[in-house]
């Protein structure tokens, strides 16, 4: 089932245009990221998608219905972590939670239940009664996580949920996401970090000027530039070497000797490294460095645009 | 709407005919002859189709209505409302307006003010919701305009590109055809020539010399063997350069606007060009062309640099210039003409004016 379907949405503020005839289907159960340096569209896509920003043309649908028309409905199935944190610095957590909630007709004990499952949740129950003015980055966010998931939405969307946080806090956040998603909920996840992108969505939306530029798994993504790797390995001696024997290897499409170094060049979407290693200790040469070159959706987005993802 | 307010017109009418008919008027016939009078003029309304002239007819009515309410008898006012509206509606935007000038006269009635208050609603009513109605029977009628618009000029896009692979099939048809006869002429047709010759001579010693014909023979069937091989070579490269086609093509075009506008723009390319269908090739010609006339108009670059790398899946076309750029890109004719090329292969268009100004064109392979 189609969890998001978007088409043909165009956003323009004046007459630049920030999202540019966008067409997208996020399918359930996945965690979908959406790529892009800072200004790609990747907010305003969100914010159209929240409800919060109109849109100048195309349509958007929730479990197949539009949003433009049934924004209730919408709005009960989706979970909305903002690029900015929403939440009320003079309230505690737990009130914090609790109004947001409320917003989605939560009632009495189940009321209660929730916001006390979702604060379980990111970790915040033991400080429920604080306010989150003396929160570190890492908490404000994960409450304002948890004031999106008490309502049980079936989609949650996190905007650059990891900027300006702590490490601990953003493994934090990356593990809920994934926790979230075995217990059934589809993910939108939005960053300039490729690392993170990578790490943990099924598939990936590469944004630019408003554009999706290209779509897929990460695999899918990498192959779109080249199907091969490079691996160098650094050996003491290469008198024991047999090219031919490297080359049987499963995967493996050249072999080239150069001084100490063996570099082979692979399909990328064979897992041979032990294989290869396997082959250097067999013969007993040692191996002194080894360097796998593999892109990575960094280059990707480099080779397709010019641009790095961060200046 | 004019229908609704024909009918509103209608309903008032007939209103004021029952009720003339069970209360006893005194003067009848000047009634009558008002309200055909009226209805006479609200008909004709209908057969002009110039603004000015219905405003003046409109006007007129509601004089009519103004003098027989004085004159002939005062419930005739009900007619006003509506006139009313229509007439003042192209200058009073506000909705509410227009029902609280249409409801004044009720404070200045003798008699039947709830009446003419709940005629002059009523009519507002149905009034704002025809305009309405005809306001967005209007809209939807522009956008289905547009729409046919958008279809037209994309299927004339596509008819062109159809007409444009078939063009370029026929062409690589032809210049095979070319080289194909080149190489028939250049190698076999000697060869053949050859054996012939040896086989004339062999024929006439046939008889006087034939270890002499023997030989020649042999050197015959060698020369036939070998053309045979000629053959097979010849027909196993069959498959014509479009790579150098497209490359050699855009190089040309590059050139020429180099030497014209004394502009340097250098061209490389990566990856295997033989992948570039002739249809991709229009559209980066054509991307290419309308990318450095742009960079031309507005960048005040010294250089525009030319890049096309076919990748593992897509092919990339990219136009950057090292002029002053655009922090934010403003779409013309140009780019979005470039966009809907761009999209008729299932490919992209990067528009980026942060470092210089590129144009990126991203068509998918395979
Ligand atoms: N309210 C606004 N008015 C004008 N421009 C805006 C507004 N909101 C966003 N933009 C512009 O739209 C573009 C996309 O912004 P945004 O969606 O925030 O990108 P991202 O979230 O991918 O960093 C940016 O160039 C930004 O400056
Ligand atoms: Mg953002």
């Amino acid at each position: 089932m189609n969890v998001l379907e978007i088409n043909n949405l165009t956003k323009k503020f004046g007459d630049f245009i920030a999202v540019d005839n966008m067409s997208l289907t996020i399918k359930e159960g996945e965690i979908f990221g959406f790529l892009g340096s800072n200004g790609a569209g990747k907010s305003t896509t969100i914010n159209m998608i929240a409800g919060l920003l109109r849109s100048n043309e195309g349509e958007i649908k929730i479990l197949g219905k539009n949003i433009a028309s049934q924004s209730k409905f919408a709005k009960r199935n989706i979970g909305i972590v903002p690029q900015d944190l929403a939440i009320y610095e003079d309230l505690t957590a737990y009130e914090n939670v609790r109004f947001f909630a409320g917003l989605y007709g939560l009632r009495g004990t189940e009321l209660k239940d929730r916001v006390e499952e979702a604060l379980k949740f990111v970790g915040l129950l033991d400080k429920q009664k604080s306010l989150p003015k003396n929160f570190s980055g890492g908490m404000k966010r994960r409450l304002n996580i948890a004031c999106a998931i008490a309502h049980k939405p079936k989609l949650i969307i996190m905007d650059e949920p990891t900027v300006g946080i702590d490490p601990q806090s953003r493994n934090y956040i990356l593990n809920s996401v994934r926790q979230l998603n075995e217990m059934g909920c589809t993910v939108i996840y939005t960053s300039h970090y490729m690392e993170e992108v990578e790490e943990i969505c099924t598939r990936i939306a590469i944004v630019d000027h408003g554009k999706v530029i290209a779509e897929g798994t990460k695999e899918q993504l990498k192959a779109i530039i080249t199907d091969t790797k490079d691996i160098w390995v650094d050996v003491k001696s290469n008198d024991s070497l047999e090219e031919s024997a490297i080359k049987e290897i499963n995967g493996v499409n050249t072999v080239q000797v150069e001084e100490n170094v063996v570099k082979i060049n692979s399909q990328a979407e064979v897992s041979n490294l032990n294989k290869i290693i396997q082959y250097f200790i067999n013969r007993n040469i040692e191996i002194r460095s080894l360097k796998e070159q593999a892109p990575n959706l960094e280059t990707v987005f480099l080779t397709l645009t010019g641009r790095n993802l961060r200046d | 709407m004019e229908l609704w307010i024909i009918y509103t017109k209608l309903v008032v009418v007939l209103f004021l005919a029952v009720s003339y008919a069970h209360a006893n008027v005194d003067n009848l016939p000047n009634i009558v002859f008002c309200l055909l009078l009226y209805i006479s003029m609200n008909s004709i309304l209908y057969v002009f189709s110039k603004e000015r002239i219905r405003q003046g007819i409109l006007l007129g009515s509601v004089i009519l209505i103004c003098l027989s309410f004085y004159d002939v008898n005062p419930l005739l006012i009900l007619l006003l409302p509506i006139n009313f509206y229509e007439l003042a509606s192209p200058f009073i935007k506000v909705k509410w307006a227009l029902l609280a000038l249409g409801l004044i006269p009720v404070f200045y009635l003798p008699e039947a003010e709830y009446l003419y208050g709940l005629v002059s609603a009523f009519s507002f009513v149905l009034f704002t919701m025809a305009t309405r109605y005809s306001e967005k029977m209007m809209m939807y009628e522009d956008k289905l305009d547009k729409m046919r618009h958008d279809i037209q000029r994309l299927t004339a896009s596509l008819n062109e590109n159809q007409e444009y692979i078939k063009q370029s099939e026929y062409t690589n048809r032809l210049e095979e055809r070319n080289r194909i006869s080149q190489q028939i002429h250049d190698s076999i047709g000697h060869s053949m020539t050859g054996a012939l010759i040896q086989m004339e001579a062999a024929k006439s010693l046939l008889s006087l010399d034939t270890e002499k014909a023997k030989e020649l023979m042999q050197n015959a069937i060698a020369i036939s063997k070998q053309g045979i091989e000629d053959i097979r070579i010849t027909l196993k490269n069959m498959k014509p350069p479009t790579e150098q086609m497209g490359v050699q093509r855009l190089k040309l075009i590059l050139e020429e606007f180099s030497v014209k506008h004394r502009i340097k723009v250098p061209f490389v390319y990566k990856g295997n060009m033989d992948m570039i269908t002739p249809i991709q090739w229009k559209i980066i010609t054509e991307n290419v062309t309308e990318a450095l006339t742009n960079a031309l108009k507005y960048s005040r670059a010294t250089e525009i640099s030319i890049e096309i790398h076919v990748l593992n899946r897509m092919v990339k076309a990219e136009v950057k210039d090292n002029g002053k750029g655009a922090q934010r890109v403003v779409k013309g004719l140009g780019i979005m003409g470039m966009e809907e090329r761009t999209a008729s292969v299932n490919g992209t268009v990067i528009v980026d004016g942060t470092n210089g100004f590129s144009v990126t064109t991203l068509l998918p392979m395979g």
